[in-house]
């Protein structure tokens, strides 16, 4: 393994759907020489990209698990990581993100900036990750990457610079100006893997001289240098102008932009010199570890393979061996037979099997060091726990994980489906930790709970494939919520003597409701009315009742409680009381607090050729959305509007066949709202039914 | 309290009208101002103050992103609510936010014809009817008479009153009326002109033409960290 830390990169491929970014890692790895055959995402060979390494990604022709591979392009490691594109697998996406040090942003030509591009941005935002982009689609009709650039800045504020122009585009598509060398790039042989350098052709030559101009005066913000040669009209070098680009690259104040087409093999290898030029290696991304010892201090990690260990669990894989962990070490080196610590649990573990990954093969090394992503055997684990040397007690910053809002009552077909299923369940919870799981104790029912209804179908699939276990699905189930709207008194005595010690307890006080947390609990006691040691025992009685309202059963949140008086026995007194007595406060001033039933409003953007503007927007007026607005994008139009969740089941389908499957739609959760009164009767109802059957 | 405070900050207050609209069914008014002094601000201000009188608002966007939009009403919600109750602040934006519509078009794109088409896509499904119309972006240089007075008689056909923004440039002094010369071929098609300037860090809102015999001429301002109208008191 090579020592050179400056030669590595951490990358991702982030995207909208069927952007081609499976198909441009599978042509990144063929020019890179780890696979020797390219074969298409749905292709007609069957065989299906390399990077859809599970069964059900090559039937959808999607990815779902971000498969991690590495690479080497001119001397460099390149580790990369493929990210899906749909939205209800954005955990995997954050995660991958969390561990990359860049990203290439690939955009399609035709499309530009779709919705979940815009989603991709934000979340590479949030982890600070340098990105360069890549204009894909190029021959397609209708390819415009002067558009897409231009879509870069308005839509996602992006300081966006093309670094080449086209050769032709759509069926004329040949190669790429590149603007920093000017000369002409094509791409010759039966999978484009030799690269020919010619001069400019003569008509394109004036504008790829403007378009290096506005390269370089983007480029010379970020060099004094460089803004001295151009003072001076000095010629400008290759490396000088790379070291600027690279310089904004790395703040993300500049994005470099490389087009062509990874389908017909055009200037793929360009935008790989693009990555190793001007993407960050790790030991100039700034990573931050919570020291748990002081306070959750934070801790400035160091690329530096000879210090304590610092490393990342950030996926697990169900494989033929066993449980296979995806880990980035950020510091020290991870070796084989060492000993490093699970800082959650503080359990020691003893590294066995090290590899790296390529798609589903692996290849066995020796050790991982610093600033690598690789894969270990027989670690038990859940993704994003931090792995340290022993002596140390640091905590990498906690991916954000966003609650489920949609659950779905699994049962198993029989004996042998169960036993799979709760293996399956274990697994998947977990892989992923927007997936969840339990029993609900009154139907006995297995519940899984995620972030939509696609979400949980692909699981329900990979039960079926990966564990052969067979199950039938119920409706899914909206995760509704209660709260309250007003302030109510409640002052409740629990009394019981049914012979041996009493029970005795009396509680007064309010619940009022609170708008930025779930639970709050004051105690405005003074005198010792409820003596010290049973407050909290009224606590643990006021968040009991939380967890189901008396009226609906739905959780409950946004209650503050405060307690301020009361009384004691001196024998029937106890924890128990007191915690029972704070349910039946809770009881007694909870329907007087006007509860009403909140449900999740999930943000909906859908993309449809303009022609169907109309019956779109009437397909979402009649499921109680709100449009928010419409965007006119030449031919096509994208719509915004804000959906409840419990009306978008079966969208997918009513949509397709209302636009001829031209549009498409991407859902993220967004808030909770009240529910209108008669939608909230209509839920009564239907818990009400629900209760009778179960009982 | 939150209804109080938009109408306090309605920026037509002192121009003479309060509840009443300013313009009249297919009437036409237009913000004048130079780059960044808050000529969208200011109609979103106009917007918020329609909405809550429960009457609906398109909003048209001829350079903005429908999200990007949805910031500037957001954002100068949160600023008029202040320090409220944030529940109350969010039930009061629920409740106002059905009023309002956002559509956005490319400059290149935006014709009479295509507006009609949307406009009619929508009130035939039931699902909006504007009462006013903002029209932000709109070039009045490059889009000749034509164009508005084809957005005119779209107007009174559907009983709206529109609102627009107009860019002015330092480069070009105004003549004596206080108009811009590249505004001067259209100026007759509207009802009511109203322009925002800058006098050392303040800006003030001066009524050009149709402001109400009540009005007081220079007295209202936004303040530039808000772009709200500033509190007086």
């Amino acid at each position: 393994m090579k020592i050179d830390d400056q030669k590595i990169r951490n990358i991702g491929i982030s995207a909208h759907i069927d952007s081609g970014k499976t198909t441009l890692t599978e042509r990144i790895l063929f020019y890179t020489k780890r696979i020797h055959a390219i074969h298409d995402v749905k292709g007609k060979d069957g065989v299906g990209a390399t990077m859809d390494s599970m069964e059900l990604e090559k039937e959808r022709g999607i990815t779902i698990a971000s498969a991690a591979t590495y690479c080497e392009w001119k001397g460099y490691e390149v580790n990369i990581i493929d990210t899906p594109g749909h939205v209800d697998f954005t955990i995997e996406v954050e995660r991958s993100l969390r561990v990359l040090d860049g990203a290439i942003l690939v955009l399609c030509a035709v499309g530009g900036v779709q919705s979940q591009s815009i989603t991709v941005d934000m979340q590479m935002k949030r982890y600070k990750v340098p990105c360069i982009a890549f204009i894909n689609k190029c021959d397609r009709s209708g390819a415009n990457p002067y558009r897409v650039i231009g879509q870069l800045k308005s839509k996602l504020g992006h300081n966006a610079v093309a670094m080449q122009i086209p050769i032709g585009l759509e069926i004329d598509a040949e190669g790429v100006v590149d603007l920093v060398s000017m000369k002409a790039l094509y791409f010759d042989g039966d999978n484009g893997e030799t690269v020919r350098t010619e001069e400019i052709p003569a008509n394109l030559q004036d504008e790829a001289k403007t378009k290096r101009d506005e390269l370089i005066e983007a480029a010379s913000l970020f060099s004094d240098e460089l803004t001295e040669a151009i003072l001076e009209e000095k010629e400008i070098s290759s490396e000088l102008l790379y070291a600027a680009v690279r310089k904004g690259t790395l703040k993300r104040e500049i994005t470099p932009v490389y087009m062509g087409s990874a389908y017909k093999n055009k200037a793929v290898q360009p935008m790989l010199d693009g990555v190793t030029y001007l993407l960050p290696c790790p030991s100039e991304v700034e990573n931050v570890a919570l020291d748990m010892d002081k306070n959750e201090e934070p801790v400035v990690l160091e690329n530096d393979s000879e210090k304590p260990i610092v490393a990342l669990a950030f996926k697990l894989e169900d494989g033929k061996y066993g449980q296979l962990t995806y880990i980035r070490v950020y510091q020290g080196t991870v070796e084989k037979g060492s000993t490093i610590v699970n800082v959650r649990n503080g359990k020691k573990v003893k590294v066995g099997r090290v590899v790296r990954m390529h798609a589903d093969q692996m290849e066995d090394v020796e050790y991982l060091r610093a600033g690598y992503i690789g894969a270990l055997f027989g670690i038990e684990c859940s993704s994003g726990d931090t792995f340290v040397s022993p002596g140390i007690n640091m905590t990498l910053t906690s991916m954000y994980v966003p609650k489920p809002v949609i659950s779905l009552a699994i049962v198993p077909k029989d004996n042998k489906s169960q036993m799979s299923m709760s293996k399956a369940l274990n697994r998947f919870s977990k892989e992923d930790p927007t997936f969840k799981t339990f029993v609900d104790p009154e139907t006995n029912e297995t519940i899984i709970e995620g972030m939509g209804e696609l979400h949980l179908e692909i699981y329900v699939e990979r039960m079926k494939r990966e564990y052969d276990a067979e199950v039938t699905t119920g409706n899914p189930r909206v995760a509704y919520r209660e709260t309250i709207t007003q302030r109510a008194d409640f002052n409740y005595t629990h009394k019981k003597q049914t012979g041996g010690s009493g029970q005795y307890g009396r509680i007064a006080g309010y619940i009022e409701p609170v708008s930025d947390a779930e639970f709050v609990f004051e105690n405005k006691i003074f005198g010792g009315s409820i003596p010290t040691q049973y407050i909290s025992a009224c606590e643990k009685g006021f968040k009991q009742s939380m967890a189901k309202g008396p009226k609906l059963e739905f959780p409950i949140t946004g209650v503050k409680v405060v307690i301020n008086d009361g009384a004691s026995h001196a024998v029937d007194s106890s924890d128990m009381a007191f915690q029972a007595c704070a349910r039946g406060a809770f009881r007694e001033a909870y329907l007087r607090a006007k509860p009403v039933i909140h449900e999740p409003i999930m943000k909906v953007v859908v993309e449809t050729p303009a022609e169907f503007q109309g019956p779109v927007m009437g397909l979402l007026n009649q499921r109680r959305g709100m449009i928010v607005g419409s965007q006119d994008e030449g031919v096509m139009c994208v719509i915004e509007a804000q959906m409840p969740l419990a009306e978008m089941f079966g969208f997918s389908t009513i949509l397709r066949s209302s636009t001829q499957g031209k549009a498409q739609f991407t859902m993220e959760f967004s808030i909770y709202r009240q529910v209108p009164q008669s939608i909230a009767e209509k839920i009564a109802l239907e818990v009400a039914q629900n209760k009778k059957s179960a009982a | 309290m939150l209804k109080k405070e938009i109408i306090y900050r309605n920026p037509l207050i002192n121009l003479g009208y309060a509840d009443e609209d300013i313009l009249p069914n297919g009437g036409f008014g237009a913000v004048l101002a130079h780059a960044g002094l808050g000529k969208t601000a200011l109609l979103v201000q106009m917007a918020l103050n329609t909405m809550m009188r429960e009457q609906s608002v398109l909003h048209v966007s001829l350079h903005e992103a429908v999200s990007k939009v949805d910031v500037w009403y957001h954002e100068l919600f949160q600023n008029i609510a202040g320090e409220q109750n944030a529940n109350e602040i969010q039930e009061y934006w629920d409740k106002i936010q059905p009023y309002r519509f956002i559509m956005t078009f490319r400059v290149e794109g935006f014709s009479v014809p295509k507006l009609e088409e949307r406009l009619t896509d929508l009130m035939q499904q039931n699902i909006f009817k504007p009462h006013t119309v903002i029209i932000d972006g709109l070039k009045f240089d490059e889009s000749g008479r034509g164009l508005l007075v084809n957005l005119k008689e779209l107007a009174s056909k559907y009983s709206m009153r529109i609102w627009f923004t107009i860019h002015t440039h330092r480069h070009e002094p105004p003549k004596e009326n206080g108009l811009p010369l590249s505004f001067l071929h259209v100026a007759d098609l509207f009802d009511v002109l109203v322009q925002l300037a800058a006098k050392g860090e303040e800006v003030y809102i001066k009524a050009l033409k149709g402001q109400a015999a009540t009005a007081k001429q220079d007295s209202l301002l936004l303040d530039p960290a808000t772009m709200l109208i500033k509190n007086l008191d």
